[in-house]
């Protein structure tokens, strides 16, 4: 969700509303209105220089620069019990004069942490554990900034570098650190299921096509094909639509090696018949995965997403103008 | 608008005038109610002139439909293009002629019998394609055996495939042949696996054993009331004489090979006089020539059949759905004829009920259709009780709340055996395959591979879908 180049106000909802996990744990959000170029202090032992001790530096140091002597007279009348009387705010962070400022302090937390372990063993080029970072507009919506491709992806950089460090070996702080750019969902987590052949040696495969579903129990046998209990012929009057429910075994030509028995709901007969296609063929699949190239060719193992398009107003069907009709 | 008396929304009341005028209409209205003599005697009303056309002002709004085109061309003949429907091509001279196929002769229909009885490693004739001699080919025209949906004009002559269902039903014929036993079947299976196939199989045979072949091409013509019908005097049926007369006659022809050496033995009561001792094949032609004396002619013959001596005779009936109900017929109270009370319809079922039975021996098939076809629940569970009675199974009952039973419909089945047939095994399909492209019907290779591919898209070798699928859908 890009919402840059909102209003303040509205980038705050929005970022309630999209990020149930702060980017930064550290960063302050408890008003309403983040004063986000004033809320960097508990970072500034990163970034800035450590915190000044005014009293001693009043005695000390002749020579201060802007922000620090205005600070100063922040203090002044506060004297030893530090009162909250503040003359006028002051930015706790120096990068609050950039033009981004809280990219600044995460890119320089960063830049601190790899300089800081760059020492630390790496793992095998390539062993690394895969991991899939914020992307560029989620950054953006973070940090209600505009924060170029080529910033970011410095920060990536370090990130990517930063993961390479051996897992056994990782320091905390780190790790906490990749953690905020990690996106809330791994998608390398996520891997395919394949049908394994069951122990009375049947694979299921299931398919869609339309707005029909299709499930097939694929055996070793001869060639027999029930769809619904009914006889290929009796289950489909076009000879197209039989052709398509057995198209993966006679693409790979293995019509007379195996028995199917299918299940087909929804949707009508070119539907039915497609979906079956699809379940045949991850079906068939589960017994050779070798046939995977053939099928794929084939067109057996893709879903064709095609829906009916919906009816628009104005329309009398989803393109169908009504009839030109003089005045 | 002015307050008239019809206007009942508007709220001013009509004027006096208006009240006393119409009353007075009305009055005069209903002394001479009906009086038409004076609109009679009026002058006709002057033809009013077409309206004056301004130059340039159309008046005629409506806009003229084209008329339909004349056909330039004469209209085909009547019954030309039913015939044109109806015609059966037996012969395709652009076809291969097959070689090594071997006719249907006696012999070839004993080893077919043989096949199964000995297993697989028979004569090996099942799974092969045997051809129709020619005399058996002209018989079998006589009867309309042969249907247009069949695919007949596809080859250089006609041939038929040879499956396990046939080399069981002949051996069953050639068993009521020779223990002059009387087979009552009933055929069964889905649409396009070769019932009326199965029935002209066995005709074949029967015509090759020299039998009487008598067979009802089509059941509903009995039943649907096209052709015309009187009562039996004496009895509660009705013949069907011209009907009866033609089939006379296509009897006589079929088999009147055989007809032409049997003559008539017993005399007869019949309504006219007829030379003694003529054969069979004259008695039929004489019993068709009028459709009046064709029911008795038929009742002669039929009885001449039965002497001793006489050849087995297979009786057939394709379409048995459409004679398990109410015929289309009516009876003099209005009411429509049970189909059973139809003399042939009745004849039909009482020999495959097995009240009557053939006296030389012979069989009673009857074959269902499964297009178009009128529902019989009767019919059905007949079947399916058959079926579950030959393989000893446990019997279906009736459904006791279906009220769509035909009590005379499963009466007349109740004692018939059923045979179901499927769809071609692979090794038939492959032979049938092996027959198309020997023909040059089928260009294409029959191989393992495009036979098991043909048979399951098929629905598991249902025949005339694999004909379809191979030979009708190639271009």
């Amino acid at each position: 969700m890009k919402g840059s180049w909102l209003p303040i106000s509205l980038r705050e909802t929005l970022q309630c509303a999209y990020s149930p996990r702060p980017l930064t744990s550290c960063r302050q959000q408890a008003l309403n209105i983040r004063p986000r170029q004033f809320t960097t202090a508990s970072r500034k032992q990163a970034i800035a220089a450590p915190e000044i001790n005014f009293r001693d530096r009043r005695d000390r140091d002749p020579g201060r620069g802007g922000w620090e002597r205005e600070r100063e007279i922040g203090y002044q009348g506060g004297g030893e019990e530090q009162s909250a009387f503040v003359a006028r705010l002051l930015p706790v962070s120096p990068s609050y004069f950039t033009a981004q400022p809280l990219f600044t302090d995460d890119f320089l937390v960063l830049q601190n942490l790899m300089t800081k372990h760059s020492g630390l063993p790496c793992v095998k080029p390539g062993e690394h554990p895969r991991v899939a970072w914020r992307s560029l507009s989620e950054y953006r919506d973070r940090v209600g900034e505009t924060v170029k491709a080529a910033k970011y992806h410095k920060i990536v950089e370090i990130l990517v570098r930063l993961n390479k460090i051996h897992p056994s070996v990782r320091p905390e702080e780190v790790q906490t650190a990749l953690d905020q750019y990690k996106r809330n969902i791994d998608p390398f987590k996520n891997e395919q299921k394949t049908a394994q052949v069951d122990s009375l040696g049947r694979t299921l495969g299931a398919g869609r096509r339309k707005s029909a579903t299709a499930r097939a129990w694929l055996v070793e046998g001869t060639g027999e094909v029930l769809v619904n209990g009914k006889s290929l012929a009796d289950a489909f009057g076009r000879v197209h639509d039989r052709e398509s429910v057995i198209w993966a075994l006679k693409a790979t030509n293995r019509i007379d090696k195996y028995n199917v028995w299918a299940l087909s709901m929804g949707g009508g007969t070119t539907g039915q018949a497609e979906a079956l296609t699809l379940a045949v063929g991850k079906a068939l699949m589960a017994h050779e995965p070798a046939l995977k190239p053939a099928l794929r060719r084939a067109g057996c193992l893709t879903r064709d997403p095609k829906r009916v398009e919906r009816k628009k107003p104005g329309h009398v069907k989803a393109r169908k103008m009504p009839a030109w009709v003089k005045r | 608008m002015a307050a008239s008396i019809n206007c009942w929304k508007c709220l001013s009341r009509p004027s006096i005038a208006v009240i006393q005028l119409s009353s007075r209409v009305a009055r005069v209205a209903a002394s001479a109610p009906f009086s038409s003599t004076s609109t009679n005697l009026a002058l006709p009303a002057p033809t009013r002139k077409a309206a004056s056309t301004t130059k340039g002002v159309k008046t005629n709004l409506k806009i003229n439909k084209k008329p339909r085109p004349k056909e330039s061309r004469k209209p085909p003949a009547t019954g030309e293009r039913k015939a044109l429907r109806k015609r059966i091509v037996l012969s395709n001279t652009n076809a291969l002629e097959v070689a090594g196929m071997e006719d249907l002769s006696p012999e070839i229909v004993d080893a077919i019998a043989k096949d199964t009885a000995e297993g697989e490693a028979g004569s090996g004739l099942v799974g092969k394609v045997v051809g129709l001699p020619g005399a058996t080919v002209d018989s079998l025209r006589a009867i309309e055996a042969f249907k247009t949906t069949q695919g007949w004009g596809l080859f250089r002559r006609p041939g038929t495939l040879i499956r396990k269902e046939t080399a069981d039903l002949t051996r069953a014929l050639l068993a009521a042949q020779k223990e002059k036993s009387t087979l009552t079947l009933m055929l069964d299976g889905a649409k396009g696996t070769g019932k009326s196939m199965m029935l002209l199989q066995a005709q074949a045979s029967a015509f090759a054993k020299s039998w009487i072949v008598l067979h009802i091409p089509e059941a509903q013509e009995l039943s649907n009331g096209v052709n015309d019908y009187a009562p039996i005097p004496g009895s509660d049926l009705w013949a069907q004489p011209t009907y009866t007369a033609e089939w006379l006659a296509k009897i006589g022809k079929a088999n009147n090979e055989i007809l032409k050496t049997l003559k008539m033995k017993n005399t007869h009561n019949l309504p006219v006089p007829i030379e003694k001792d003529i054969t069979l094949a004259r008695f039929c032609e004489l019993g068709s020539r009028d459709p009046d004396i064709a029911w008795s002619f038929f009742q002669a013959f039929w009885t001449e059949l039965n002497l001793p001596g006489r050849p087995p005779v297979l009786l057939t009936l394709d379409g048995m759905s459409y004679i398990m109900g109410m015929s289309e017929y009516r009876d003099t109270d209005n009411k429509f004829i049970h189909c059973h009370n139809l003399a042939l319809v009745k004849h039909f079922a009482d020999h495959i009920s097995g009240t009557s039975k053939l006296a030389n021996g012979g069989a009673i098939i009857g074959s269902t259709s499964r297009s178009h076809n009128p529902i019989s629940l009767s019919m059905d569970l007949a079947i399916y009780q058959a079926l579950q009675r030959q393989a000893k199974q446990e019997i279906t009952q009736k459904d006791p709340f279906e009220k769509k039973y035909d009590e005379r419909a499963t009466k007349a089945l109740q004692n018939a055996s059923a045979m179901m047939i499927g769809g071609l095994t692979k090794k038939e399909s492959r032979g049938l395959m092996e027959y198309w492209a020997a023909s040059g019907v089928l260009r294409q290779r029959v191989d393992e591979q495009t036979v098991a591919e043909r048979w399951a898209l098929a629905g598991h070798g249902v025949a005339a879908e694999i004909q379809r699928g191979a030979l009708r859908m190639r271009i």
